[in-house]
């Protein structure tokens, strides 16, 4: 069980990296997909809401500190949104949600209410409307997270099927 | 009694453990001005950002060689030079302005690579490799040889953060240069706006805009970009104008630090608009 606690925070490191160093290159009109969220859903789809929390909120708590942003922040908009995607847990179906097109639909959600939970809190503008955030905030950061989800899939099919 | 709370904290565990860790992270999120989260983001970011300057500069490893620095540190010299000439050509008939001019060219510049970026529409912070062993302190702008990019707001010792002009939570006092009105510039999330300039003002789309004397965190003078739209509001009384940026912010790989000192009193009332 510690084992798979400790997994996520290993991988988190490099992941942190390439969110910091790697995303900001390919962002587009400062649009930026978010792969560690690609991670803390993965590892919620495969072992539990809580657990997808847990994790949630220790690696957005982290990724705070060491993005020089909002501390909090990510700690907030990871827990709610991991929350939700750990509604789409199911022991039974494990393979089916992490393996799927259905990974990525659980992926999308999560994202879009990451990113504008973020954006929600992080934001000290009253010009910035809700429905603005909601959608350029929200929606097309969650859609390109989305697209870097896809990897995920594609492997874990591949796996499956060997 | 016990075995039914305790049936129901079974029950609805999820919803309970959720509450305690929003209601922990809302409470982070207040504490952010305090000094042990401070230090404990110092601590991180320091440590981390070593981390991303390593494989940020194996990334970087095709870019130009030591020249460039030279080129781009004189190129945001003469911009500063080349800013003060055009003000001055505004201003000329003005004995008086002229002796409430300050000379930001003669600040000293230190130049500094962009670690890492956090890319966001509220939140546009970067991380530079520079800190408080080479003189950087919380409020020095940061520019390129085209403009103004942000304010220092965090410092370690070898690092620090740039809260850049992409970031909801920074307000600068600006001027516009052709018909010297005052604003304070922000960022809505999309673009970068002027309130309630009153429409007796005639601005129009293509005057420059830059740091203006009233502030006491930034310099006057440093370039910040041009008005690019003019919106009428309140009954046609005021204006809300938009700027487009000289400087690239997202694309900014390097940038200098002007070493400026701010006034310490009036310092600590407007480094407020910062938070």
């Amino acid at each position: 069980m510690l084992l798979n606690y400790l997994r996520p925070v290993l991988y988190f490191i490099p992941l942190a990296v390439v969110q910091l160093v790697i995303v900001p290159l390919i962002s587009i009109a400062e649009i930026a997909p978010n792969v560690i969220l690609i991670m803390i859903v993965f590892y919620t789809l495969k072992y539990g809401q809580i657990y997808g929390m847990i994790t949630g909120f220790v690696l957005g708590f982290a990724l705070d500190l060491i993005s020089g942003g909002l501390a909090g922040a990510f700690m907030f908009s990871f827990t709610v949104s991991v929350f939700i995607a750990g509604y789409f847990y199911n022991e039974n179906k494990i393979e089916i949600n992490t393996a799927s097109s259905f990974y990525l639909v659980i992926l999308f959600i999560a994202a879009a209410i990451n990113a504008f939970l973020y954006s929600a809190v992080a934001n000290t503008n009253s010009d910035v409307g809700i429905l603005y955030l909601a959608v350029e905030d929200g929606i097309l950061p969650g859609l390109y997270t989305t697209a870097l989800g896809l990897p995920v899939v594609i492997f874990n099919t591949r796996k499956g099927i060997e | 009694m016990l075995k039914f709370i305790s049936r129901i904290i079974n029950q609805f565990k999820e919803y309970f453990l959720l509450t305690i860790l929003i209601i922990i992270s809302l409470t982070v999120l207040s504490s952010n001005e305090k000094p042990q989260i401070k230090k404990l983001r110092t601590f991180a970011l320091g440590s981390f950002a070593v981390v991303n300057q390593v494989v940020n500069s194996a990334a970087s490893i095709f870019e130009a060689d030591e020249s460039a620095e030279q080129l781009r540190r004189e190129n945001a010299e003469l911009m500063m030079q080349v800013n003060r000439l055009r003000k001055s050509g505004y201003v000329n008939q003005e004995l008086r302005s002229m002796l409430s001019y300050k000379d930001t060219s003669s600040y000293p510049l230190v130049y500094a690579d962009v670690v890492s970026k956090l890319v966001n529409k509220i939140q546009g912070n970067f991380i530079i490799n520079r800190g408080s062993k080479d003189g950087i302190k919380i409020g020095m702008p940061a520019v390129n040889d085209k403009g103004i990019i942000g304010v220092i707001a965090d410092v370690t010792e070898d690092f620090s953060v740039v809260r850049t002009l992409y970031n909801s939570s920074l307000n600068i006092a600006v001027t516009v240069q052709s018909i010297n009105i005052d604003g304070i510039l922000s960022w809505n999330g999309n673009e970068l706006i002027i309130k309630n300039i009153p429409t007796t003002y005639n601005v129009r789309v293509g005057d420059r805009v830059e740091t203006s004397d009233f502030s006491s965190i930034l310099p006057p003078h440093i370039p910040v970009g041009v008005v690019s739209k003019r919106e009428t509001i309140s009954l046609g009384l005021l204006h809300t104008i938009s700027i487009k940026p000289f400087a690239d912010i997202s694309a900014v790989d390097n940038l200098f630090i002007i070493k400026s000192l701010p006034s310490k009193q009036v310092n600590q009332l407007e480094m407020n608009l910062m938070r």
